[in-house]
Formats: structure tokens, sequence, C-alpha cells
């Protein structure tokens, strides 16, 4: 049934373009997928700011930092094809505001999250009603968030966090996609994103917390440099993965972190992470580390999380000593 | 010690007063007291006639063909513009409308204001611009976030389709991808069977295998009134940077194929300019609104002017009114207009909800909204 609600496009539906380039699959190598110039250990760098939307009581806006290929490509544009993305979202936070008369009695704050991607956000289209995907990061980032907030001092009321993704992670580079059914890699990024935003919106709406949490990214992949060089190829850690830059992700894990109390609130593993020794004298097993590699993630994302909410209240304090 | 200092007054921080009685503050800012010689200026700190400050970008997004972040004040939109293609074969009706429609385009093709018309419908008929609006993005408490899009997102996205339409902004011509069909054999062979097969083959053998629909979604990040002007400002924006890959039809393949050279992408080729400015009319009488509406006989409107004689004002016209201002007033102007050779052209009046706005004062508002054609173009033109 057609959605009478919104505009619809032609009845028939719509094709996305297909670029020559991708036809010709023998000499397809004209572009390259996209390497990785960072350290195993680097992160990338994380823009992030509070206060962007003043009708919200607390509200961020988080950006990554381009990766090479993709900064080369803006500033020199040669294909209209992007070699990858950089995550942009927004995030808002509502409340805490009093529960709808109908809304049974709940001694604790009650908090919604909705989590929906833009119809640009990602190279599909995607639709207007939130899919299941959707759906599934708001249940990840609610589980994330419950364990932080101090609900028992807000009983009766809840809170409403939104977040807008304005553009995603790649799931896998694009020239594999069409033959490659892996895991939506993608969104374990997204995920991590919407944490460390969601804990800063929420600071900035001066909800009380136990800590900043902060989301983080690890991944075990099989490095396709060694590979072709005939070794056979050792599956590397790697932190803050662009699934854009790999060829094969073994597996992945992302953390929600709070680096004060040693805390994990939230942790989403997915692969599979039993080959992978790291290392010969390395022994242990292979999820402890991708679980170390994440926390360790995490808290290079708390370092810009803490500066941003160090800034919020220095807006705050000035905002109220002008009031009074 | 409890003696030395009375008890202090119950003081309000001007914040609370604005919040418990918003008509009477916004009044008192517009209608300061004779004696304290202060300027009447809106609660915000802006002239009547001041809009916000905007800034636009364009071009941020990766996965969109043309992209704009336009601020106006405290409002966000942001604008996505995606292209995807309708392949005719895809088209239920296209074999039987196309021979009507090519035969007029054809006869036409000398003047290119005569070709408009067919520009327009085929726009229209085959839906080809896909405006959607969304509020639900947590902009504003109002709104639910994953409910059904709202009245007022509905409406805008439907002035914003109807605008794209009337305005006539992007050209057909642009969104078509041509074929020119080999013609195998010679020419006297082609002219015999094309009486029987059709209008399609005399177009000089070519025809229309596919057209770019542009998908336009607006978000409203941040929502602090006039979320129409900034969407369409965002709107506008993303279209100027719009680009199409070149494409063409693959007969090997039976698709159409695009380049993804940059070189070789093209830019829409808009008409005109047009740009949004409203305005809201703020009524001193807080009840205003509340009254059956009664059209102002002769004598109330020459005590009305009397009293702008002596200085004293019963209503405010506000450009580009912001959230606070937009729930205290009723009558809602949007006027629409664009400049050709100096000459200021009203594409769309809009206006509603009061009697206050008069002939002589549309005028006036008509030239506030070419000074901010004349702002708005240069913060275009930059970004």
């Amino acid at each position: 049934m057609t959605d009478r609600r919104r505009i619809n496009g032609p009845p028939s539906g719509t094709r996305p373009a297909v670029f020559a380039s991708s036809l010709k699959s023998a000499s397809g190598a004209a572009t390259e997928r996209p390497r990785r110039h960072r350290q195993p250990n680097e992160l990338r760098k994380i823009f992030l700011k509070t206060g962007l939307i003043p009708s919200a009581s607390g509200s961020a806006y988080l950006e990554y930092e381009p990766s090479a290929s993709l900064a080369a490509a803006r500033s020199s544009p040669q294909s209209l094809i992007p070699p990858s993305s950089a995550l942009k979202l927004a995030c808002t936070v509502h409340g805490p505001k009093p529960l709808p008369r109908s809304a049974t009695f709940s001694p604790n704050l009650v908090l919604t999250t909705h989590v929906k991607y833009a119809p640009f956000a990602a190279r599909q289209r995607k639709g207007h009603i939130r899919d299941a995907s959707e759906r599934d990061l708001g249940v990840h980032l609610e589980t994330a968030l419950r364990g932080v907030i101090v609900a028992e001092r807000w009983p009766k009321s809840g809170l409403d966090i939104t977040i807008t993704i304005l553009e995603a992670e790649d799931d896998r580079w694009w020239g594999d996609a069409p033959d490659s059914h892996d895991a939506p890699w993608g969104m374990m990024n997204v995920l991590a994103g919407c944490i460390t935003a969601a804990s800063a919106a929420i600071a900035d709406a001066r909800i009380d917390c136990l800590d900043l949490v902060a989301g983080g990214v690890a991944a075990i992949v099989s490095d396709d440099a060694a590979a072709e060089e005939g070794n056979s190829s050792t599956p590397k850690l790697m932190l803050d993965t662009d699934p854009a830059e790999h060829k094969s992700i073994l597996s992945a894990c992302v953390v929600a972190y709070m680096p004060a109390r040693d805390e994990i609130t939230e942790i989403w593993l997915k692969g599979d992470h039993s080959k992978a020794s790291l290392g010969v004298d390395d022994s242990s097993l292979g999820h402890e580390a991708l679980i170390d590699g994440a926390v360790n993630a995490a808290r290079g994302a708390h370092t810009v999380l803490v500066e941003a909410v160090r800034e919020s209240a220095e807006r705050y304090a000035g905002l109220s000593n002008s009031d009074s | 010690m409890a003696s030395s200092a009375p008890p202090p007054a119950l003081t309000l921080p001007p914040s609370q007063f604005a919040r418990l009685q918003p008509h009477a503050y916004l009044l008192a800012h517009l209608s300061p007291p004779a004696a304290s010689n202060q300027p009447s200026l809106r609660a915000n700190g802006r002239q009547p006639a001041q809009f916000r400050p905007t800034s636009a970008n364009t071009g941020s997004l990766t996965h969109t063909n043309g992209s704009a972040v336009v601020r106006v004040g405290d409002t966000t939109a942001v604008c996505g513009v995606r292209a995807e293609l309708l392949p005719t074969s895809d088209i239920a009706s296209w074999s039987v409308s196309h021979a009507s429609s090519g035969a007029k385009h054809r006869q036409n093709t000398t003047k290119n204001d005569a070709d408009a018309d067919a520009d327009e419908s085929q726009i229209q008929d085959l839906n080809l611009l896909v405006p959607n609006l969304s509020l639900s993005t947590g902009c504003a408490p109002g709104f639910v976030p994953g409910a059904p899009p709202s009245a007022l997102a509905q409406s805008l996205s439907h002035q914003i389709l109807g605008l794209l339409h009337s305005t006539r902004l992007v050209r057909a011509e642009d969104l078509r991808v041509w074929y020119q069909v080999p013609s195998f054999g010679g020419d006297g062979d082609m002219d015999v069977d094309a009486d029987d097969e059709g209008q399609k083959k005399k177009n000089d053998g070519k025809e229309i295998k596919a057209f770019w629909v542009l998908y336009i979604d607006i978000m409203i990040i941040s929502l602090a009134g006039n979320a129409f002007d900034a969407a369409w400002a965002a709107v506008l924006a993303a279209l100027r940077d719009t680009r199409l890959p070149r494409a063409w039809w693959d007969a090997d393949n039976e698709m159409v194929v695009c380049s993804e050279t940059v070189a070789e992408a093209t830019r829409l080729s808009l008409r005109g300019l047009p740009i949004a400015s409203s305005f809201c009319v703020f009524e001193a009488d807080a009840a205003a609104g509340w009254r059956a509406v009664i059209v102002p006989d002769a004598e109330e409107e020459k005590k009305i002017e009397e009293d702008q004689r002596r200085g004293m004002q019963r209503r405010w016209i506000l450009a580009d009114p912001d959230g606070y201002e937009e729930g205290l007033s009723q009558e809602r102007v949007c006027l629409v207009v664009d400049r050709e050779m100096g000459k200021t052209v009203i594409v769309k009046m809009e206006k509603n909800g009061g009697w206050a706005v008069d002939g002589r004062e549309l005028k006036q508002l008509v030239d506030i909204a070419a000074e901010r054609w004349e702002s708005l173009k240069l913060i275009l033109e930059q970004c």
C-alpha cells in the first residue's frame, strides 16, 4: 500500500543509477579499494558538539573525520561514486517530562530511543518508516544508556532520545557489494557513534549519570595485503575500523564503556573469532582481545566526549550567570 | 539583621515572565513606554522587518547528488537530493501518452516558451520530483519520533511540491535520458513506415528511454519557527548543487547506464531563483484571535488610522517569526518572489488567518521580500 501521508514517487518505482564501470567486471579495477592509512590502534578524529538544537533540552552533533580516500575525493572529485563515507549524526534529548496519563506508574525514568536513517544516509535509499535494523539499533542504544542514567531520580517521567543519521558508514566496500553476503558491519560503527553522541546529549540535558559512556569498535580483519604476498593471511586486530577499507572482517565488537567505573553497559560481538589467534605467542582468546580493543577505542572517544561536555557546562554556566 | 533589608519584592527573571505572560511580554517589547525612550524591538532583539542571520552550506553529504544545510537563526534544515532512474518501459501509459506529447513537443521545438508547457506536464504527470519533509527528528518537543508525519510536515511537503511545480524550477529536459535510434537502412524507408508506427520515430530518431526522478528529502534538524523558509532555501541550495551523471541507453544490456566521471556530470539549469519570506502579524489585542471575525467598518478603520497617527500601533508585522512569535499570532503571510532583470516577480502569495494585512501593506511586504531576495541570493551564491 502506498504511504498516503507522504509524497510518493512514480508508482512503478525507480531504479538506482547503474554506473558503466561496475558493469565491466573484468576490467573493473579502475578504482581501488580505499586503504587504511592509520595505524591499527589509531582512531579517526571525532567532531562532537553539544547544544546545536536549542529547542531540545539536550543535543549533540557527531561527525567522524573522513578517511584519506574520501577527503581526497572531496577535494578533487574524479568519480561520482564516493570511495567511503563518514558518519554524521544528530542526537536530541527531550525531557525529563511527565509520562502521559495513560502510562502505567513507573518509579524510574522511562527511556525511549529512536534511531532513524535519513533517506539519503546510505548508498541505498532508505525508506521513511523505520525498518528492523533501525529498531535494533534503538534497542542496543537503550541498553547501553539504561545502565548509565540514574533512573530513580525521576519517577513517573520519560526521556526521549532521538538520533537522526545523516550519513552512515558503509557496510563494505561498494565494489564488493554484489557478491558478498557479509554482515552489516557499518551498523556497529553507527552504534558506537550513537552511544557517544547520546551520552554527550544526555550530559547536555543535565541528566544525572554515573559516568560518561563512550562507544568503541574493534574488529579482527584478515589483511589482504599479506594475502597478496603469499603469506597465510594473519588476522589482525584493528581499532575503529572503516568497513570500506578492509576486504574481509572476521568479527567485530562494539562496547559502551564507562572508563571511571571500568564498566561495560552494552556489548555486541559479531562474527567468527575462534580461528583468529592473534600472533603466535598470544594465547589469549580472540574475543577477549577484541573486547579489549573495543574498550581502548571507547577510551579514545571518551577524551573527545569529556571536552564536549566541558564546553556544554561552560556554556550553561555562562548562560545562568547572564540570566540572573 | 532581620530588619536591615526588607524582603525582596517578587521579581521574575525575563525568561520566566516570557513563559508566564507571552503576549504581554512581546507587547511590552514592541511598544515600550514613551518615557523610556527605547526603540520598538521584538523580544529577540530584531527589528520588525529584520530576518534572522542565515547561513548555507552545500555538498557535504556523500551519498547524495546534491545536498545543502541551511540555518535560519535556530532553525536548521538539511536537504539531500537523490536521483534515480525511471525507465519509460516502467511507465504504464507511456506508449499512449508519449505519442501525443511528442507531437506537441516537436511542433514547438523552435519556441522555448511554448516548449515549457510540455515540460511542466511531464514533471507533474510522472511525479519526477518527490519532496518529503520530516519533522520527526526530535527537532522540537511536540513531534513524536517514529510516528507518521504530522499535519504540519504533510502540509509543508505539499507546499514545497506545489511551489516546485508552479515555479517550474526544474526543467524536464534536464531529467530526460535520450537515445538516438540508429537508422538501419535508408531514410526513404524510414519515412514510409514512420506514418504507421507512430510519432516516435519521426522525432529525428530520438526517443526518451528514461527519466531522472529527484527524491528531495528535507530533514528539519532543529525547529525554531518559520520552517517553510528554511526548508525552501535548503531545497533551492541543494538543487543548485545537484549534479546528474551523464546517462545513456546501453542497447546491449537493455538498460540505462551512467558515467561516473565528474567532468561529464551536468548541473541542473534551474529557472530563476524564487525565494520565500514569511511574516506573521502580532495583534496588541490579546483576544483578537478569539473574537468573531468582523470586517472593520469605515468608522473603525478611521479610529485605527488615527491611533497610528498618534503613534499608537495596534499591530505589528514581524518578518521571519521565530517559534515564540509564531505561537502568538494568527495571521500569516508567505511571499515567494523572484527578480528578473531588476523587476520583482511575485511567484506565490499566501495569506491567511486574519484581516490585518491589506493591499497597501502587502505592497510593503513585497518590497521587504525583494530585499530578502538580494541578501539570500548572495548567501546562496557564496556557498
